[in-house]
């Protein structure tokens, strides 16, 4: 295919990648979870594409209805692609519809891997924990910065979409699998512990009233812990968490109303 | 009992109505900017925002668990933002009351995509007669318009009996159950943080989360000049990693969230 050739422009992607943000998070069902919104973002250039050819459309649609679910954001790049593909197959009859089929399959997993990570992981919590913190001091501005998520999801899924549709199906593992991207996901990670580190620092809170008494002099407990290692209870807490979700069966509501008996239980007994 | 009608109405417009976006409800339902609202609903903006920020930081790790979302924030603000800006309970006292109600919103997500089925079917059809129009319809407008239709009497009976109802028991409660809200409400945020470290903490970069809670312990560092010092952190990985060959890690950063991540639904 040469670029003469193309069918579709820049415009036609853009509205793609607006019709799939836009969607992704209502018509998700439990049998084929983001399909629908997939198929809508598809519709623009499909129409486009078969415009004359009913028949072809139908195949097309039915097509992009299949089963996906990936991370929306990076989940531009996959988009892009597969309307090139799509594309392609048009102009060029040399593509299989299960090759277009076989790759959104495939690739919604790692997308969703490196999603995850970057953008809903890392990103999207430092966002709303720096919203966290300056609100807890009472700064407006914390109001604002909840809405930088949509941005810059909406930002990288658009730039993304594009990077995927002029790139084509070979240059695609090279941008997942390429060393850069493990960097970006490393760097971010770490960014994003950093960060988490400092916060639950300040924002989980457990102290001990415990005091006892040596002959004349009264003990507390709490600055015995402070000048050994101090947070050394709210840590311990993350940390037993941690161990749960890694060991336990992830029961949310189990762990949620444990904390509140235990906090109730050592409030009552006098330990906090 | 007695509940506010207009608090209610106002409540139930804030969570049911819904603005199409990947991300969008997370910042338009974020508690912190819920807070907002109800401040000025009730005189105090800055009041609302603390609350609102203090409620959220308990969710804060909540956005990326994937198949299954554990709490549901938004339902949590509605209810135990208005329960601190009137009763005048500790914003970290209301989290815990939150709670309950942050997990009965996720049932509305279940409902949400379980009704998604038949509208999927239909936007098969839909598609056999090359219907583009109404599939663009069941990408948005239809799923939207049911779940606000599921949504609307619960969440008004939630947000009209809710606030008074826990009001009336915070009253009532002895000391040591408020008390130890408030001691859960301390300790409800390390959920977050922990579901973080579960989903970024291999073990090799587990100390970047070390440094970070000692520096502010011991520093006493704003949350400022940690983002700086992280960044700069992250720069000098990114770049360090530069030399080395690391392509054998494909990408993929071996996280710990299982194989979950891959059927993994992302909202």
């Amino acid at each position: 295919m040469n670029e003469t050739d193309r069918i579709l422009t820049k415009k036609d992607i853009n509205r793609a990648q607006t019709r799939w943000f836009m969607s992704l998070e209502y018509p998700n069902s439990f049998e084929r979870l983001q399909a629908v919104s997939f198929c809508s973002a598809m519709s623009g250039p499909l129409k486009k594409l078969y415009k004359d050819d009913h028949d072809g459309l139908v195949d097309g649609l039915n097509r992009h209805l299949e089963f996906y679910n990936t991370e929306g954001t990076i989940g531009g790049l996959p988009l892009g692609l597969i309307i090139s593909l799509e594309e392609q197959m048009k102009i060029d009859q040399n593509v299989e519809p299960e090759v277009i089929t076989n790759l959104k399959v495939g690739l919604m997993g790692p997308i969703a891997g490196i999603g995850d990570t970057l953008i809903q992981g890392t990103l999207k919590s430092i966002w709303f924990a720096l919203a966290c913190s300056l609100g807890m001091q009472g700064n407006y501005v914390a109001v604002l910065l909840p809405f930088l998520h949509p941005i810059t999801v909406f930002t990288v899924s658009r730039y993304l979409a594009n990077l995927g549709y002029k790139l084509g199906m070979g240059a695609i593992d090279q941008v997942i699998n390429s060393g850069l991207m493990t960097r970006i996901i490393d760097a971010a990670a770490i960014l994003g512990l950093f960060m988490m580190g400092a916060l639950s620092s300040s924002y989980v809170k457990l102290s001990t009233v415990l005091s006892f008494s040596i002959g004349e002099q009264k003990i507390v407990l709490q600055d015995i812990l402070d000048q050994l290692v101090p947070g050394i209870l709210p840590l311990a807490c993350i940390f037993g968490i941690v161990w749960y979700f890694k060991n336990k069966k992830q029961n949310y509501l189990l762990l949620v109303f444990t904390i509140i008996a235990l906090g109730m239980l050592g409030s009552a007994i006098g330990v906090f | 009992m007695s509940g506010n009608f207009s608090l209610a109405l106002l409540s139930t417009l804030l969570y049911s109505v819904n603005i199409p976006g990947y991300g969008t409800s997370a910042a338009y339902k974020s508690p912190i900017f819920l807070g907002m609202i109800y401040g000025i609903y009730f005189g105090d903006v800055k009041q609302g925002i603390i609350v609102g920020a203090t409620i959220q930081l308990m969710y804060l790790g909540l956005v990326a668990t994937g198949n299954n979302i554990p709490a549901d924030s938004a339902l949590a603000g509605i209810i135990a933002i208005p329960i601190a800006m009137s009763s005048g309970l500790e914003p970290s006292a209301a989290v815990a009351l939150g709670v309950p109600f942050g997990i009965l919103g996720t049932f509305f997500n279940q409902i949400k995509r379980t009704f998604n089925i038949p509208l999927t079917h239909y936007a098969d059809r839909k598609a056999a007669e090359g219907n583009i129009k109404e599939i663009r319809r069941v990408a948005f407008i239809y799923p939207a318009t049911l779940l606000f239709l599921v949504e609307v009497i619960p969440v008004f009976i939630l947000s009209y009996l809710g606030p008074t109802a826990s009001t009336f028991l915070v009253e009532k409660l002895p000391a040591w159950v408020t008390g130890g809200l408030a001691v859960a409400g301390g300790v409800l945020p390390a959920i977050g943080f922990a579901l973080m470290i579960v989903q970024l903490g291999r073990r090799e970069i587990l100390p970047y989360y070390f440094i970070g809670f000692f520096l502010v312990k011991y520093l006493d560092l704003g949350t400022m000049a940690v983002a700086i010092f992280g960044v700069c952190l992250a720069l000098i990985v990114f770049f360090g990693g530069s030399s080395k060959n690391q392509d054998n890690n494909n990408g993929n950063n071996g996280d710990n969230t299982g194989e979950d991540e891959y059927s993994a639904d992302y909202e």
